[in-house]
């Protein structure tokens, strides 16, 4: 997916609305990009100002006891019983014997400071590892659905050639009804900022989109799409040049073209 | 006079057995908690278990609270729409997987290092222009959002239900919020990534 369209996923992440396959592709890509995590972020206030749109309704007075009486002592509770039990013995403990605890614990101090920094250093690297062991798990995924798509006992090779538009583009791909379209084309135009390509499923009852992409600067893009569910089987795939977010029906030039025998 | 708690420092209250930590946010937040659990569950007693797990949960995972990923009230907000969502899907047996993987929604787990609780507090007028524009939005817009906030489903999902094709729901969802956001009017600085 090129980084435009992963682009056009991140209000529908904020909202929690994405495809699972979707999801990982695009978390593998948020991951290392700074511009989808701002535009991820500028979306959290929509999510807010959603759920205060709400008629505001009052929950029945009983459910603050509910929640104020249960939760907060039951669970505190534990959390105290430490330090009170610490201190009682304390003031029977008579003064040498507390003196001696006193240097021991002097002693200890240094031991326990190291101790300390040693636990903080090793949670950073826990930490670091976590994130790293994350990234892996991302990436993996989405090499395996990309594997499992190619190797889905129903997929098909589709080669698209250039149109007049640009008659040295050329293009593959692998479709599964149950998988979704890997999609690999080269030496497509580069398009103005306004501009994208836009992959179709040609079907007998009309064209279906299948994602909206920019080529790299030499002129590759490689996308890994869903097939929408109830589709009827299309019968060849096709790129148009469509204004820059896309559009529900083909409007421009297309640029290339594959037969589904 | 005394200054009310901040709502961190009403967290930090509470979960060092406070009792008054937790009823200051109880107070402030149980409203709107229980209203978006309300309209989710669409049942009473179902919405209040969900703003007691809402609030437990709080207490248990204070520890994940990050201030840089939003204010307490967001935070709040986005286990309540969580909770309320994996109720509505576990009583239709839906599958949980969706939400029951990660239980904060997406846009919580991208911290911002320039935020604090005060730049993120929504105003009545920002509230209120959303609402406006929400009503604004082409039905067809506004009924693909609502599938995805209130009730959970994934934009293919909503394609199924709505009979539509996965790359029409695509583009309106998006253009919704868009718009919403729009509404807002948030400040430049963040609404646009950081010029470098």
């Amino acid at each position: 997916m090129s980084h435009e369209e992963l682009r056009e996923l991140t209000s529908a992440y904020a909202l929690g609305a994405l495809d699972p396959g979707d999801r990982e592709r695009f978390e593998a890509h948020l991951a290392s990009c700074a511009e989808c995590q701002a535009e991820v972020r500028s979306f959290r206030p929509v999510m807010d100002a959603l759920a205060r749109t709400i008629d505001s309704r009052q929950p029945s007075p009983q459910l603050r006891a509910r929640v104020v009486d249960d939760i907060g002592p039951r669970e505190s509770r534990v959390q105290d019983s430490r330090p009170a039990q610490a201190f009682r013995p304390a003031t029977v403990i008579p003064w040498f014997l507390a003196t001696a605890a006193a240097i021991a614990l002097a002693a200890l101090t240094p031991y326990t400071v190291e101790l300390r920094n040693r636990t903080r250093e090793l949670a950073g690297v826990v930490r670091d590892l976590s994130a790293r062991l994350a990234e892996t798990d991302r990436q993996l995924v989405a090499a395996r659905n990309e594997v499992s798509l190619l190797a889905a006992p129903d997929v098909r090779r589709v080669d698209l050639r250039g149109q007049s538009a640009a008659p040295q583009a050329v293009a593959r791909a692998y479709l599964s009804r149950s998988r979704g379209v890997y999609f690999v084309a080269s030496d497509l135009p580069q398009v103005p900022s306004d501009k994208a390509y836009q992959l179709w499923f040609v079907t007998p009852s009309g064209p279906v989109s299948a994602s909206v992409f920019r080529p790299d600067d030499r002129g590759r893009a490689e996308i890994i799409a869903d097939v929408p569910p109830g589709m009827p089987n299309p019968n060849a795939l096709a790129v148009t040049l469509e204004p820059a977010g896309g559009v529900p029906a083909p409007t421009g030039s297309m640029y290339l073209v594959g037969p589904l025998n | 006079m005394e200054t009310p708690l901040s709502d961190g420092d009403a967290l930090a209250a509470a979960v060092s057995g406070d009792g008054t930590g937790l009823a200051t946010l109880y107070d402030r937040y149980s409203r709107v908690v229980y209203s978006l659990a309300l309209r989710i569950v669409q049942e009473q007693a179902e919405a209040e278990d969900v703003v007691q797990e809402v609030f437990a949960q709080m207490f248990r995972q204070s520890e994940r609270y990050d201030s840089r990923r939003g204010s307490v009230s967001s935070w709040l907000l986005t286990i309540a729409r969580t909770r309320a969502i994996d109720h509505v899907r576990a009583r239709k047996r839906l599958p949980n997987g969706r939400f029951g993987r990660e239980p904060e929604a997406a846009a919580e787990n991208v911290p911002d290092p320039r935020a604090n609780q005060e730049s993120q507090t929504l105003t009545d007028e920002q509230v209120q222009r959303v609402r406006r524009a929400l009503g604004d939005l082409p039905a067809e817009q506004r009924r693909a959002l609502e599938l995805a906030y209130y009730d959970g489903l994934s934009q293919s999902e909503i394609a199924e239900r709505l009979k539509e094709p996965l790359g029409t729901v695509k583009s309106r969802i998006r253009a919704a919020m868009m718009r919403l956001r729009d509404s807002l009017e948030l400040d430049k600085r963040v609404k646009e990534p950081q010029a470098r």
